[in-house]
């Protein structure tokens, strides 16, 4: 019997060549952007979750909401927390770990590698038990600076991984070297996780002494705080504690009271502060939800595209086994016959239905090699759209193999229920003895409302495509108040005490232009807030209460470099002498002084709603009367998805960390070569990081550049799916329609009078198809874009869905045309009398 | 009204070549009724075809009103043919989702007559053919007889000058075939040229000449007294 389904399938594939084809293009192309996304999804959820106890795993996020202040997340916590944590909650939590992570350099045989360096508490392996490849978890951390690094490290410092015993310089932590003996390496684990672990280091607390900014404070978050919990404590009873801890017993009560002053009344801690709990298996997919706008220790994952991607993978699924069903169902007529004669012989309807399942399932089986042969040749493109390194390894994976083939029987179950159900149900007698059409009003309705369907989600995806790459482009050229092309930006931390030297030979070079130096360069983002109070009245004769604002340093070029002109006062000078920041001695109660520039925001939060009038007014802040010498405009120093911040521009040289080098050259790689020799000469042993500032604004936007790139790509594969659904559609219609079409042309039809109504037919669920579209893909669209303080304006969305309107007609008349033009053209008594 | 002369259609396949119609000769002057008989497979639908220009000869000669249109493309034909033929066929052809007013109509829609005067010519033409009754009705509610009754209205909507019909009552039991047989015979009384394939002799009776084919050839014409 089984053989028999075999052979009648086999057959219909093959006599249906055309249709066939469709359903197998179509399901492939549909298989393989599922694959596709199916790769992208496991990889990006399976982070983490290989750790042992890896449910028991949390880490403690911040967030402080002081009022009338903009809120300010990040996922690292302040020092001093893990011990409290640990100590007051010692019924939930076993063990915890602090981690800083340290950018530096490690000297090697003469030459200096920037690496990542995470210094922790020796309690590390207790909490992320690792594997190792030499050396023991429980032994390896006996004393400060001590260092277990990665098998990679080994192999690229050593050549071999039997490295124990051995020294690894780091340069340099104020000012001085540090030697660490190797006691572990790690072993490579293959599996995605958001530590980097290539160099552990055991934290000696003596190199944070003099900086009570890292782990002597309850407030200022620099460290990055783990937890395991005790068996059977779930992430939520821990919060709990954590919550009655802060409005209890912390120390930070006394605190907020004193920051807040009468502002803080009735606010428990909670209210301004706090510390949340996330399971470490989260991480790379929610610690985004946290982070602000500062990152996380690895580049974090987006739940959000996650599901977004996995909606348009089922999607475009859902399109295909639409034209499967659509042409099944439309050939049921061609297969009345055989369904009837089966069922005189016998066959009982479920024998018919499973029949039909069979076929599905095995056309769908087909596809799906198809699929697996054409996501394998994609996978190196799409790899470089995303970023990753995944790979389609069938054999060496067993759950992905079973996965795959799960996919091909549940779509085709979901593809053939239908027909199987609608073909079964011929009634023998009916069909056999009047050669009637068995086409039903229901069925070609219900086909008709699936085309609509299919087309409405890819219009809609379309629509988000064009909206997607619309805001890209916007964000790309919003005028960002500064110039940045022909800039290059040089990390100069390393050079402390060489800078005039190094800032000499690099404006003695003829190419560069200009080189200034600061704190920060644009795109590079910063947390540094402080509070700066006006000392004066500001012009409506208010006292205007203290405000917290984000701050930068830079030198007297800098301005004038990026091409930044006030609005009202000047920008630093040195012909005005006292710009610079006055240096306060340790312990000094003196006043100082400096010069400060707002931006008109920082400007308006002091009640200036004309920049002039900020102009000779005094700031206090940290110890110094500062007075304001100029208001620049809203420049967006940052990325302008995060919008424009109130900040203040300062000059104080011992805060410059990169060096903004403008050039005018066109042998650009020459001149790279001229500042690693400058360099070089100036730096010992310090590897050079210097980027161009154009490719640093571009970088800021590679997400939503990515997100994009998928899109475009997958809703054009969704159109060509419900093209091809259409294109078979069509070709059925114009077969049944066949004897219809000859009586109009008996009757003086013109070949255009038939193309037009055939095409008419088809541009009808079109239209309808938009009409449903438009409105979800504009809510949707809204809703994204909302998201962005700059953003396409929200007429656009009308001409973006017209036009998808009109490239959605122009497509499925294409599409159809052929068919129609070759049965309009077809001598109609052949229709009349044959049928 | 027209005249084939020594003409021919030769139906080719890859390796078969058919002799559908040989070497035939006719002439069928205006207002007459002819009927067309023979065995199966005899060429008596090639033969109407090509009298309807639904098919083109392979060699010989076509005058349709003094024009030789053997040569013709088909967009002429189909020029000459919506103005002066009408077709009836032995399954109908009527189309399923239309009605039977939408139906007739149909003829005339593609002959740009104006919308009432559409509507009115339909009206008539039914009131004729006795199926104004079922005016709204769809084709799948009526009896094959009804069904044929739509059929040559449709065929007469747009005052063809000839009917060609092919075995009109082959799907007709005997008493509706009478009645569809009985139309033809007061069209062609009113002057309509009718030229009818039939396999049945009592139907060819109706007709005023008979002329039988056999494998593409014809064999005899008998014209009967009048």
């Amino acid at each position: 019997m089984f053989s028999n389904y075999l052979v009648t399938a086999w057959r219909n594939i093959v006599k249906n060549g055309v249709f066939s084809a469709i359903n197998i293009i179509g399901l492939a192309v549909a298989l393989m952007s599922c694959i596709l996304i199916m790769l992208f999804v496991r990889e990006e959820s399976g982070y983490d979750q290989w750790l042992t106890d890896s449910d028991r795993l949390v880490r403690i996020h911040t967030a402080y909401t002081m009022p009338g202040q903009p809120p300010f997340y990040t996922v690292r916590s302040a020092g001093r927390m893990m011990e409290a944590l640990r100590d007051f909650a010692a019924n939930e939590v076993s063990t915890g770990v602090r981690l800083i992570q340290w950018g530096t350099t490690v000297q090697h045989q003469g030459t200096g590698y920037a690496e990542e360096l995470y210094m922790v508490d020796p309690t590390f392996f207790d909490v992320f038990d690792l594997p190792f490849e030499h050396g023991d978890p429980a032994t390896s951390f006996s004393k400060p600076m001590d260092l277990v690094i990665s098998q990679q490290m080994a192999l690229k410092f050593f050549g071999r991984t039997d490295v124990i015993g051995e020294t690894i310089t780091f340069c340099c932590h104020q000012s001085q070297p540090y030697v660490a003996t190797i006691t572990g390496v790690l072993k490579d684990s293959g599996k995605p996780s958001h530590l980097n672990p290539n160099f552990v280091f055991y934290l000696n607390p003596a190199l944070f002494q003099n900086d009570t900014n890292v782990l002597h404070t309850w407030t200022s978050v620099n460290v990055y705080t783990y937890f395991k919990l005790n068996a059977g404590v779930s992430p939520e009873q821990f919060q709990q504690r954590i919550d009655f801890w802060l409005n209890n017993e912390s120390p930070l009560i006394d605190m907020a009271k004193r920051f807040l002053g009468e502002a803080g009344n009735g606010l428990a801690v909670t209210d301004v502060l706090n510390l949340k709990v996330m399971p470490v298996a989260d991480l790379h997919l929610k610690a985004k939800l946290d982070s602000g706008t500062m990152g996380d220790l690895t580049p974090m994952g987006d739940q959000q595209m996650i599901n977004t991607f996995s909606l348009v993978a089922i999607l475009v699924l859902v399109i295909a086994c639409i034209n499967f069903m659509n042409l099944a169902t439309a050939k049921a007529s061609k297969r009345a016959k055989e369904v009837a004669m089966r069922k005189v012989l016998g066959a009982s309807r479920t024998q018919v239905a499973v029949q039909f399942l069979s076929e599905a399932i095995a056309l769908v089986l087909i596809a799906m090699l198809v699929a697996i042969a054409a996501a394998e040749l994609a996978l190196p493109f799409y790899n470089d759209i995303i970023g990753k390194q995944l790979e389609l390894a069938l054999f060496r994976d067993l759950n992905l193999l079973l996965s795959l083939v799960a996919i091909a029987v549940m779509v085709g179950l979901l593809a053939g229920l239908y027909p199987a159900v609608y073909l079964s149900r011929f009634l023998p007698g009916h069909i056999l003895k009047a050669s009637k059409s068995s086409e039903s009003a229901g069925s070609s309705k219900l086909r008709n409302s699936l085309v609509i369907g299919q087309f409405a989600t890819s219009i809609v995806l379309v629509v988000a495509t064009l909206v997607v790459y619309g805001q890209t482009l916007y964000s790309n050229h919003v005028d960002v108040g500064y110039q940045y092309h022909d800039k290059l930006v040089l990390n100069i931390r390393a050079a402390n005490g060489n800078l005039d030297s190094l800032k000499h030979q690099l404006q003695a070079l003829p190419e560069v232009s200009s080189v200034s130096f600061s704190s920060e360069s644009p795109t590079q983002d910063n947390e540094n807030n402080t509070m700066f109070t006006l000392v004066e009245a500001n012009p409506s004769g208010e006292k205007v209460d203290g405000q917290i604002l984000n701050y930068y340093h830079m030198d007297y070029q800098f301005f004038d470099s990026y091409g930044i002109q006030p609005l009202a006062g000047r920008v630093f000078s040195e012909e005005f002498g006292a710009d610079a920041l006055s240096q306060l001695a340790e312990g000094s109660h003196d006043l100082g002084h400096g010069s400060v520039i707002l931006n008109v925001t920082a400007a308006k939060k002091f009640g200036f709603s004309a920049p002039a009038q900020a102009v000779g007014k005094t700031l206090h802040s940290d110890q110094r009367h500062l007075k304001v010498i100029g208001v620049i405009p809203d420049i967006h120093f940052r990325s302008v998805k995060f919008g424009i911040r109130a900040s203040v521009y300062m000059v104080d040289p011992a805060r410059y960390a990169v060096a903004n080098i403008g050039f005018d050259t066109a042998d650009v790689p020459a001149l790279l070569t001229k500042i690693q020799t400058i360099w070089d000469a100036n730096v010992t042993m310090q590897p050079m990081t210097l980027e161009f500032l154009s490719e640093m604004m571009a970088a800021q936007y590679q997400d939503e550049a990515t997100t994009a790139e998928l899109f475009l790509a997958f809703s054009v594969l969704a159109i060509i799916i419900a093209c091809l659904g259409l294109y078979g559609l069509s070709a059925y219609t114009v077969e049944r329609r066949t004897k219809e079409i000859g009586v109009r042309k008996v009757m003086g039809a013109s070949v255009t009078d038939v193309i037009r109504l055939l095409i008419w037919q088809f541009s009808k669920p079109v239209m309808q198809a938009n009409l449903i579209a438009w409105p979800i893909a504009i809510y949707l669209m809204l809703d994204w874009l909302s998201h962005f303080p700059y953003r396409i304006e929200q007429w656009y969305l009308l001409p973006i869905c017209a036009a998808v309107g009109l490239l959605s007609l122009s497509i499925a008349w294409i599409t159809v045309a052929g068919n129609a033009a070759r049965v309009a053209r077809r001598n109609p008594i052949r229709a009349l009398r044959y049928e | 009204m027209l005249k084939l002369h020594n003409l021919s259609r030769i139906y080719q396949t890859e390796d078969v070549e058919t002799l559908a119609l040989n070497d035939v000769n006719i002439e069928i002057a205006e207002g007459e009724f002819v009927a067309i008989m023979g065995p199966s497979g005899c060429g008596k639908s090639t033969l109407l075809n090509t009298i309807g220009m639904l098919d083109s000869p392979s060699s010989g000669h076509y005058w349709f009103n003094g024009e030789d249109i053997a040569t013709y493309t088909e967009a002429k034909l189909a020029a000459i043919r919506k103005i002066n033929i009408g077709f009836i066929f032995q399954n109908f052809n009527l189309i399923d989702e239309l009605t039977v007013e939408e139906n007739i109509e149909l003829a005339l829609l593609y002959h740009n007559v104006p919308a009432a005067e559409r509507k009115q010519r339909v009206a008539n033409v039914m009131d004729k053919i006795g199926i104004g009754h079922r005016a709204k009705h769809m084709p799948s509610q009526l009896s094959g007889g009804q069904q044929q009754r739509v059929a040559v209205a449709r065929a007469v909507v747009g005052d063809q000058k000839m009917i060609l019909a092919d075995e009109p009552t082959g799907n007709l039991d005997s008493a509706h075939g009478q009645e569809v047989m009985e139309i033809l015979q007061s069209l062609n009384a009113e002057g309509t040229t009718i030229v009818m394939v039939t396999h049945s002799p009592a139907h060819a009776d109706f007709a005023k000449r008979t002329i039988r084919l056999f494998d593409g050839r014809v064999v005899t014409e008998n014209v009967r007294a009048a």
